[in-house]
Formats: structure tokens, sequence, C-alpha cells
């Protein structure tokens, strides 16, 4: 991906309409679980896609980092929507999100292992072995670590994108999330991962709960990590920068504003 | 040493199942991580069960989270529904959220053990005073309770 798409936006039904009505937008991603595999597309995404935006799908269930195989279908799915949408590639987390058969209904760490490296790298294969375009792969925001990681967060990515030869999504809300959390540099992360892998970026809001900051996708993005993306755009700036929100959907001008904050942060021309 | 697939399933039964926290794990934020996650999901299920949510009110938090500590999810329209039955089981559903619950009973077959089916033959299902009939798939509340 090596065309500079500028400053997107995660489409969601709630706020469909708004998105459509975003004059300069090339960049979108949907939830690829909440996109049939064959009906009816989700209302204006197929008009979005027609007019020239990439859409992105995005797996939130593949479950990448889970000791056990990925599930075929789930793989299937994912490559399918992504041919319906026609998009350049597709995305998902460095995460387990299910193990036992008992759903976590979200996103867990694996722990910075050697075992869970192989165990990351076997299902991004598996997976690549069934999709025609490439995957970048996202990682997440844990509010809690492995006591047997044996690798710093930098080297396990290195050692995952490299022995995969996927792509990065990087999430700079989890970047300031993880490095907050742990009183780190978030820094320190931009200068020990490849920053060329990066495919696109996320930027989403988040809030302090009992001393301890939550990624939630429904407050504001906070200036900090604003300031990560000029932080990042000044070593390498990557093709795409989005903004996800996931609930509590604020007014169109609010929505504006944080597009035209993450287009001011990253140099981009604005989209609104 | 376990496995890493039996130290996940230790990991996931903890977040969800109200399980020991895993030895050597900082139980402070596992805590912390388990109550976001029950968060969360009351969001995700009110919004899919928005009348069983505002009829509850303020106990709505307090009612779902008693519920959910032990139960990982399904998905929030089978954990919504789960819990709405429960509740009418007691006798403790809302008048409010009566018509919501007959209406999914109506339009879906659901035995609280597989996913929800749409119904082909029209129904009529009561919950909490409100009673709702479906035909060919269309909606109509007879009672509000």
């Amino acid at each position: 991906m090596t065309i500079g798409y500028g400053v997107g936006i995660g489409w969601r039904p709630e706020i469909g309409g708004f998105v459509a009505q975003l004059p300069g937008l090339r960049f979108a991603e949907v939830v690829a679980e909440s996109v049939h595999a064959h009906g009816d597309l989700p209302v204006g995404l197929g008009e979005l896609r027609d007019r020239g935006v990439a859409v992105v799908p995005h797996g939130v269930r593949l479950s990448l980092g889970g000791a056990e195989p990925v599930e075929p279908a789930r793989v299937t799915h994912l490559a399918a929507v992504a041919e319906r949408l026609g998009a350049p590639l597709v995305s998902e987390h460095i995460a387990f999100v299910r193990a036992g058969g008992v759903e976590a209904g979200h996103l867990l760490p694996v722990p910075r292992s050697r075992e869970a490296v192989d165990a990351v790298v076997a299902n991004v294969k598996r997976t690549q072995a069934e999709l025609s375009v490439p995957i970048a792969l996202e990682p997440i925001a844990a509010l809690f670590d492995w006591p047997d990681d044996e690798l710093d967060e930098g080297a396990f990515l290195t050692e995952i994108l490299e022995r995969t030869d996927a792509l990065l999504l990087l999430d700079v809300a989890n970047v300031y999330a993880n490095a907050l959390n742990r009183g780190t540099d978030p820094l320190a992360l931009l200068d020990r991962v490849p920053l060329e892998r990066i495919a696109y970026v996320h930027v989403a809001g988040g809030a302090e709960r009992d001393g301890i900051y939550h990624d939630t996708h429904t407050d504001a993005v906070p200036q900090p990590v604003l300031d990560l993306i000029t932080e990042l755009c000044s070593r390498h700036r990557p093709p795409a920068l989005m903004l996800e929100r996931d609930g509590d959907y604020p007014a169109a001008a609010e929505l504006r504003a944080e597009l035209d904050a993450i287009a001011a942060a990253s140099g981009y021309p604005v989209v609104t | 040493m376990t496995s890493l697939a039996q130290r996940q399933a230790e990991l996931v039964a903890a977040l969800t199942a109200g399980a020991a926290v895993p030895p050597g794990f900082d139980a402070r934020l596992v805590e912390v991580a388990r109550v976001a996650l029950l968060r969360k999901r009351a969001g995700e299920v009110a919004r899919q069960w928005p009348e069983l949510a505002q009829a509850l009110g303020t106990g709505w938090y307090r009612q779902w989270s008693a519920w959910a500590a032990t139960r990982p999810t399904r998905g929030s329209l089978r954990d919504g529904w789960d819990l709405a039955r429960e509740l009418a089981a007691r006798r403790e559903l809302p008048a409010g959220a009566g018509a919501e619950l007959a209406a999914r009973e109506a339009i879906m077959t659901y035995d609280g053990e597989t996913p929800p089916r749409a119904r082909r033959m029209p129904a009529v299902r009561g919950a909490a005073g409100s009673v709702v009939v479906q035909i060919a798939g269309r909606v109509r509340v007879l009672r509000r309770g």
C-alpha cells in the first residue's frame, strides 16, 4: 500500500450518513464480521466503495493469538468480504478472543513468549493462505501483562511481522494507553517497530477510571494521542490514519473536528 | 508447565466465569479488565435491548453485572434474551420491557441453547403484561404492560 490515502474513518451504521457526506474521504474501515459475505451490503457501504473510497475489512473475532488454529470458516468469511469490497488489504489483531470454547467478549493479550509468537505466526500464515490481499496486524491495548513475557513489545511485534511478512496496523491510542498504564515512554515503541511496514493507523479516544486509562473508543481523542501522531509522522508518515469511534457518537461537528485534528497532526489534507 | 491453550482458557474463565485469577497475573489489573469487560458487554446488550435497559433504569447495570459475572457472552442478543427470560420467570421483568421480549419471542424461536432462528409461522407471545402478534414477520403490539 504505497498510495497516500490520508485521513479516514471507521464506518459504522450509526454514523453512515455522516461518513457518506465527507467530501475528501478516500479511506474507511468496516468491522469484517458486520458484513455478509454474500447477502446485501450494509446501506451506504457499497456507495462508498463505488465512489472510490478504499474500504478495509477489520476482523475482530479471528483470534489470531489463540493457541488453537484459527477457524477456517472465519478466514473464508474475511477473504470473501475483502473480495466483495475490492479491499486493498484486510486487518486483524494480535490477540485472542476465545479459549476452550468460551468467548471472552473482548480482545485479550497473548504472552510475549516464543510459544505464543509461534502460535500467532502459524495462524497468520493460515489466514494469508486464503487471502488475495495483504493483512495488517494490530497490537492491542492491554490492561494487564502475562507473567511469562520473554520479549519486549518491540521485539515481539518485529518478530511476528518479519516471520509472516504482514503489514502493521499501528493504533496510536493503544500505544498511548499501554505506555501510560505501565509508566513507560510511548515514543520508545516508535523507535522499536518497523514504521515502514505501517499500512495505516488507528486513532481513538479513551477515558481514565480509577487511575487506569481505558481505550474506550467512546470518548474524545485526547491531545497526547494527537501529539503521538505528529511524532510518528515526523519519523515516517503512514499512508492513512483513521478515527475509530464505537459508540456514544457525538454531534457531526465534533466528529468533523476530530478528523480535522488528525489531519492537522499528520499534515494530510482535511477530508471534511 | 501447562500449555498455552490451557492457560488462555484459565484466563478467559477468570474474566468471564468467576474463576480464580491464574497464578502470576496481577490480580488487581485482571479485576480491572473483568469489570471493563462487563461494562462493555452492558453497553452492547443495552443497544440490542434498549427497553430492557431503560425499564430497569438505575438498576440496569447492577442486575446485568450480577447476572453476567459468571456467564461468558453468547452474543448481546442472546445475553439480553437470557437475562430478560430469567427476570420474567422470577416475575421481576419490568412492565416497560415486556413488549420488547414478547416481540423477540414472536419473531424468532430460541431454545436457550442454540442461536435464535426466524419463525416461519405466525405467533402470539406475551411477557410482563404485554401481548404481541407476529404475522409474516411483521409485529403488532396488542397490549402494552
